[in-house]
Parts: C-alpha cells; structure tokens; sequence
C-alpha cells in the first residue's frame, strides 16, 4: 500500500546520484534524496556531512559535478543562483534569516518581487502580506519593522516570502537554534500548517526530539553519503544517534570527562562581574585541570563573554584575575600575555590566514620565539613545528604547506599547536568541533581531555549537548548575557533540561 | 583501527597535498605570466619599431619606469595589508619640494629633511586608518589633496630651480656606467623582497591583509603593521621624488601627479593582490617595466600621449580582472 503511494505520487524534489568535490575532498557522494509535497523530511547529519553542501547545490549557491535534480517532475532542473531558486519555488528559512531591518514586514516579504523602477503600492503589498500572513501568523503585523521582531518573526517573514512567489519546497536550516520551547512549538504548528497545505518540507536539525516530533521521514548523511533514510518511526533515537555519529555514541559518553573532585584543584581565571553590551554582570571560574562546559541559545552571548575575557570586545566593567593576580585584559595581546588562549568558532575567519602555511600560522602568536631583531630564525621554527606536527598528529605532516589544504581537524590542530606554544594556562574553545568530521572530532575532544590532564583550565562552548556531557566536568548556561545556572555535576542532564535552562523556563 | 584511520587520514592529506602542489603550479603559471606578459610587450614592440629595442632606448626604459618602481615597492606592501595609498603622488610633491628649497643649505639636510617630511605623511595616513578606523581609500584620497596643497603652498605655486650638482648626480647619475635610479630602485625592491622574506613583519604583513582578525586575535599588533607600511610608502615615495627632481633638476610642486595609478598598476602586474595577503616587491618591479616599456614603445609608435592614459588604465583593470579571475578558480 505504502509502496503504491510511493511509485505513484512524483516528489516535489529529487535528488539522484549528486555529488560533489571541493579541492579533491568528495563533499557528497552519489546522494539520492527526495522530498514529497505534504511530508517534512529531516536530514540529519553532523557537521561536515554534507547537509549544508546539499542545500547550498539546491540554492544554486554551489553547482553539483554529478547527478541530476528534478524539481516537480521537471529534469535537470538544477538551479542557477537564489534568485532563480526563489522563482522555481523554494524557499529557504535559516538560522538567521536573511531579511532587511529597516523595511516592515510587508515590504521584506514582496522584496525584489517587482520591477526596479515599478510604483510601490504600499497599501496593495501590505493587504497582499495579510492575506498571506493569516493562515498561519494572524498575529504579526504586516507593517512591524523587521528591525524590531524576534527570531521567530523574522523567520515567518521568510516563510511567508517563499510563500509569496509560490512556494512548494521550503528549507529549514536549524530554525530552533536560536528560539525558546514556546516559540519553536509555534514554528512547529506553522511546519504543520504548511504541510497540510501539501508543501514540501526539508527540516535540519540535529535535536533528536524535535526529529520524532515534527518529521515524517528522515533521511542521515554521514561523510557525504546518505547512511540511513526512511521513516522516522522506523528508527530509535539510539539509532539515528548512531547512525550520524557512524560509532556508538555510548561508547565516547563512557568514556566521559575526567574524573572530578581532584582535591582543591587551584583556580586559573576568574571573573567578576564582567560585564559590556552583550553581557551583564557575569560571574566565572575555572580550576586548574578542569574543562568547563558552556551551554545557551545562539546569542545568549556565549561567544561574547570569551572574546571579552580575551580582550577581543571591550568590557565596561568587571575585573579578570588569572592565577589569583588581577590583571588588565584590553587587547587580545594582554590576554596572550597573562596566558589566555581564545580559539575562535570561526576558524577560516578569525583564527587561521588561509594564504600562509602552517608554519607561518603556528608561529603568529609567538613572532618573538622565532626571531632574532626581526629577522625569522627559521630552521629553529621548522624544529618545533615538527615537534607539534608529530605530537598533535597534524597531517599531513608538513610545515610548508598552506593551511587552506588541510581539512577542518587538522587546521584547529594547527590553532590548538600555536596556543600551546605561547604557555597558555587558559584555553577559551569556541564550538571546537564545527565543520570538523567525526574521526577528527573525537581526535579533537582527546585533545582537549589531554589539556585539562596537564593542568590547563580548558572551557568549552558548545551547541551539542553529547558533547558538553562527553567533555565537561561542569556545565554553565548563558541566557541573555548573563551566566544564569552552573551544574556542577552534569551527569544527569538532558538536552531537554538544558533547553529549558537555556531558554529560561526552568530556573533550577 | 585507529591506525587505518590515521593512514586514510594521511592518504587524504597527501591527495590534498598533490591539489595544492597542483594549485601552486597554478600560482607559478599565474606568476611566470607576469614575466611573458612583459616579454610579449617586448616582442610586439621590438617587431612594430626596431627603436625599441636598442640598448640605449631599453636603458631609457629602465630609468623612466624606475621612479614609478620605487613608488610601487611601497605601495605592494601596503596592498599586501589589504590597503591602498592615493597619497604617494603629492608625498612625491611635497617632499621634493621641502628638499629642493633646503639643498642650498646644506645636501644633507635636504636629503633628510624630505625623507622625514615622506615619512610624517606616510604615518599621519598610517595613523588615521589604523587607529581611528578611518577607510584607507577616503584617508588616502583626503591627503592627497591636503600634501599636493602643500607642496603648492610652500613656494606658491612655483617650481625650484638650480638643484645642487651633487644631488643630481646621487640621485640621477651613474656609478660604473650603470645609471643610480636604476641601482635604488633594484635596491630597495630587493629590501622590500627580503622583508617580506625573512622578517616577522613581513610575516605579519601577509597575516593582516589575508586576514586581519586573526591576525589581531594572535596577538598581532595590527595597527603598528598597519601604520609601518604606510610609513615605509611615505619614505619611498620621497626617495621616488628625489630622483624625479635630480633627473629633471627642478622641482615642480605638480611633480608626481597621477603616479598612483602607475604605482597601484605596477603592484597588481607584478602579482600584489588588492584582496590583500599576496604581493612580491620583485614581480612589482618587472610591473613597473612593463607600464614603462608600454609608454615608451606607444611614445615611439608615435600615438598621442592623451591615449597612453587610455591604455593605462585598460591594462591596470586587466590586471585587476586576472587577480580576481585567477582567486575565484581556487
């Protein structure tokens, strides 16, 4: 029965044996995916599987080396850029939405919509996005300014511009990242809303409980190939988790941080009510020998409070003692100086110079070491370049080549290397593991695991809670700037506890 | 099963390795097509007027184009930070200006006197944009304006005659037969090259301009690299209006109108890249000849000066265009 329904109904979208390759790295291998008019389809898939690589070949944004797209029956129907992706009716709602804050609602939605020179009818548009809006958001209105909306707003606004030229396929790349419980159950009616109306729904996500909620088939990506895809009912959360992970999740779980309450280990940084535009009044410790887990909503100012322990933001207020020792963190270079080390999430944009090799990256912080009045000792340099290639197991293993041609594990091993070399006691890890592939990831969290054992303060922010739980012996949870809960034993914690903290429905 | 790991890992590093050795073949090409270009210049207009290439005609060559040389050294370094300097023209007016009016007094302290007049204009550009922030292309294109209205201030609009004997021989003389432009400007482009080379500086250079942010969250101090290469365009830029003042023997509060364009031109033919984190002051030079020997081939072909502006500025974007094409296949 379910087999005839199969056959006969022509999915909405079709992928068949895409592939594609960047500098020689295959992103996705022969990926068959479909998604039907009337169903939510999940992919799943860790980061660097090829989820992003998938969608940005169904945006245009990347073109596919093999394979063939068919967008409603209609073949090679492969798509040029966004735009033409808009017209050809799909629609793509992200983490953060794309939409411009200084027009309302109304004109963000019909955006691009018209001929350049055309006569804005405003009261036209906005009865149009009324109409629109009705069926599923009555309650936002059509001329708020985009400007003043929350994420959830801002993301009907984009739901309701693929609407607008017709949509039929609508993309959600992680749409819950950044939204409370109540306003993703409100997301989750409109998908539902959508849905009924026969549209075709691709849902990212890697929260497992929203996966049983919300999809009605899923389909995991590991490695560039598709691993798993069927029901969703077909599968155990276990299942998927192992599916994605391509281990047992349990095993790595097991393994667990290292073992807490040594004795009175010695405190490395404190702050006091450290506080600026993003943060208020946040209140830290880090012990000596201990990795400390940072949880919390994108933008609940995670990242904010380690670029302002590291003097990358200004603070206005607030003191940071490192060793006990007050000191005067205004500069990254301060930081570098009393022993603080930030490794950004953003690898390609804020830690490495793609044009240099990873030599010259690993010698960045420390120009000092390597130099004699400014002139670049350079066979010393190769020496304990060396010594960290073998130790970190960078590969390939070679100094001169540029860091670009490394993947994503190797070159936070060259961050992680070049940190290591200018004595730094504190290490600020930033989502460590984003874009990183599974061998490498757990690589990465052995790294940090061997940090913390020689005696470093290691914290770490992360969006996975698998990971915060297989890293960390404490976990805090920022909310809106402020540091609002530290568990001091994370062992029994869900993500749906930790999602209820983070969005500040459950204080305790 | 680590171990297979480790060496499927090593196998794809090596696949990447050969991508890249295939890339830097590639980079090589891109690099190599500096130097055809310049030859085919060459032979075109060797076969078009046989002038050309005579000895004596291809020295003219070199000492024409060797101002504009030592100008685009400075400028491939501030280019590398991601950075441009509209400015170095009127630094060039200003400077020989200030020197020309202090040679009687004393060579010497002509000589200094203008470098250090080059140099406070390259800091106060150095300073605007690295520490107040301010977009190097407005601050640049301000001081251009502000240091041309001085040199034309300082004496009022008029040129300085009479240039010390001396100074025209150091700076445009000869020394064993081979012309003294031609030996600063081979001189400080080989500076510049091991500069870039072999010192921390020129490593931080190439941080800033392929990526400042994490330059600065290094610990890299960004704005002193920052306000050094501007600095060192100033410097140049002076030594620059030294030998145009020493070739023509006065000193023209216009000189050095419009060598922006020539020196930003000889900086992205020789491979300096206006994305920032790429440039050679050596490719910069054989830039500098090729715009050189361009003028000078058209100037004996007999085409009207007016069109030279037209073909240097064509060739300036081409070579902007291949910069941009060339980054975008990687």
């Amino acid at each position: 029965m379910t087999a005839a329904l199969e056959t006969d109904e022509a999915p909405a979208l079709r992928f068949i044996g895409v592939a594609k390759a960047f500098a020689g790295v295959q992103a996705l291998a022969d990926v068959d995916f479909e998604v039907r008019g009337g169903e939510v389809h999940a992919l799943l898939g860790e980061n660097g599987a090829g989820k992003s690589t998938l969608m940005k070949i169904l945006f245009g944004v990347f073109k596919h080396d093999r394979g063939d797209i068919v967008i409603g029956g209609q073949k090679n129907a492969a798509v040029a850029d966004p735009r033409d992706a808009l017209s050809k009716g799909i629609g793509l709602v992200a983490q953060e939405p794309a939409v411009v804050p200084q027009l309302d609602v109304a004109q963000n939605i019909f955006l691009g919509q018209r001929p350049a020179l055309s006569y804005a009818n405003r009261r036209q548009q906005r009865a149009a996005a009324r109409v629109l809006l009705d069926p599923f958001a009555p309650a936002l209105k059509e001329t708020a300014k985009v400007g003043d909306l929350g994420m959830a707003d801002r993301q009907i606004v984009e739901i309701a511009r693929s609407l607008a030229r017709g949509g039929r396929i609508i993309a959600f790349d992680e749409p819950t990242s950044s939204l409370t419980p109540a306003e993703r159950d409100g997301l989750f009616e409109i998908i539902r809303g959508l849905k009924r109306a026969g549209k075709a729904i691709i849902y990212i996500s890697h929260r497992m409980a929203e996966i049983q909620t919300i999809a009605d088939r899923v389909t995991v990506l590991r490695d560039g190939r598709v691993v798993a895809s069927g029901k969703t009912s077909d599968f155990t959360p276990d299942e998927l988790n192992n599916l994605i992970a391509g281990r047992t999740l349990a095993q790595e779980l097991a393994r667990g941080a290292s073992p807490p309450g040594d004795a009175a280990r010695d405190e490395a940084l404190r702050v006091e009510a450290l506080s600026n535009a993003r943060l208020q009044e946040v209140n830290l410790t880090l012990r000596r020998g201990e990795i400390f887990g940072l949880a919390g909503l994108v933008g609940s100012g995670r990242t904010e409070l380690v670029r302002c322990i590291f003097g990358a933001d200004a603070r206005t207020n607030g003191l940071i003692f490192v060793d006990g020792k007050s000191v005067d963190v205004n500069s990254p270079r301060a930081a570098m100086q009393a022993g603080i080390a930030l490794i950004p999430e953003d690898r390609r944009g804020q830690s490495l110079v793609q044009v240099m090799t990873v030599e010259q990256n690993f010698a960045l912080a420390s120009p000092g070491a390597f130099s004699w009045r400014g002139i670049i000792r350079g066979r010393a340099r190769r020496k304990e370049i060396e010594r960290y290639i073998e130790e970190l197991g960078i590969r390939p293993p070679r100094p001169d080549v540029l860091v670009r041609d490394l993947s994503g594990g190797n070159q936070q091993k060259v961050v992680i290397a070049r940190w290591l070399h200018t004595g730094a006691r504190v290490f600020l890890f930033d989502e460590p593991t984003r874009g990183i592939d599974v061998g490498a990831k757990s690589e990465i969290h052995d790294l940090l695991r061997r940090l913390a054992a020689r005696g470093a303060a290691v914290l770490v922010i992360s969006s996975e809670l698998p990971e915060l739980l297989a890293l960390a012996d404490r976990i805090g949870v920022m909310r809106d700037g402020r540091l609002v809960q530290e568990i001091a034993d994370p062992s029994g914690l869900t993500e749906d506890r930790l999602m209820r903290m983070a969005s500040g429905e459950l204080t305790s | 099963m680590t171990l297979n790991r480790n060496a499927l890992d090593a196998a794809r590093g090596m696949d990447r390795v050969n991508l890249a050795k295939r890339a830097a073949r590639f980079d090589w090409i891109r690099r190599a097509s500096v130097a055809m270009g310049a030859i085919a210049l060459f032979l075109v207009f060797s076969a078009l007027t046989p002038t050309f290439y005579q000895p004596g005609n291809l020295v003219d060559i070199m000492l024409q184009s060797s101002i504009n040389a030592v100008i685009a050294v400075g400028m491939t370094l501030v280019v590398m930070t991601k950075g441009i300097d509209l400015s170095v023209g009127s630094i060039v007016g200003v400077s020989s200006m200030v020197a020309a009016s202090l040679l009687h007094t004393n060579l010497w302290l002509g000589v200094g006197v203008g470098l250090a007049v080059g140099l406070a204009c390259g800091l106060v550009n150095g300073v605007l944009i690295a520490k107040l922030k301010l977009p190097d292309f407005i601050v640049t294109l301000g001081s251009m304006s502000i240091y041309r209205g001085f040199a034309l201030i300082y004496t009022d609009g008029k040129p300085i005659y009479g240039i010390d004997k001396t100074f025209r021989s150091t700076f445009a003389g000869t020394v064993f037969g081979a012309p003294t432009p031609v030996l600063i400007a081979l001189a400080i482009a080989l500076a510049a090259f091991l500069l870039v080379r072999f010192t921390t500086l020129g490593e931080q250079i190439v941080a800033v301009g392929g990526n400042e942010e994490a330059a600065r969250l290094s610990g890299v101090d960004v704005d002193r690299v920052k306000i050094s290469v501007y600095a060192i365009s100033g410097v140049l830029s002076a030594v620059a209006g030294f030998i145009l003042v020493a070739r023509i023997g006065a000193a023209e509060p216009i000189g050095g109108n419009g060598f922006e364009l020539q020196a930003i031109g000889a900086a992205v033919i020789g491979g300096a890249s206006l994305f920032g984190g790429e440039g050679n002051p050596l490719g910069s030079l054989i830039g500098a000849l090729t715009l050189g020997g361009m003028r000078n081939g058209l100037t004996l072909l007999n085409v009207p000066s007016f069109w030279q502006y037209v073909a240097t500025g064509v060739v300036v974007i081409l070579a902007v265009l291949a910069d941009q094409v060339t980054r975008k296949r990687r």
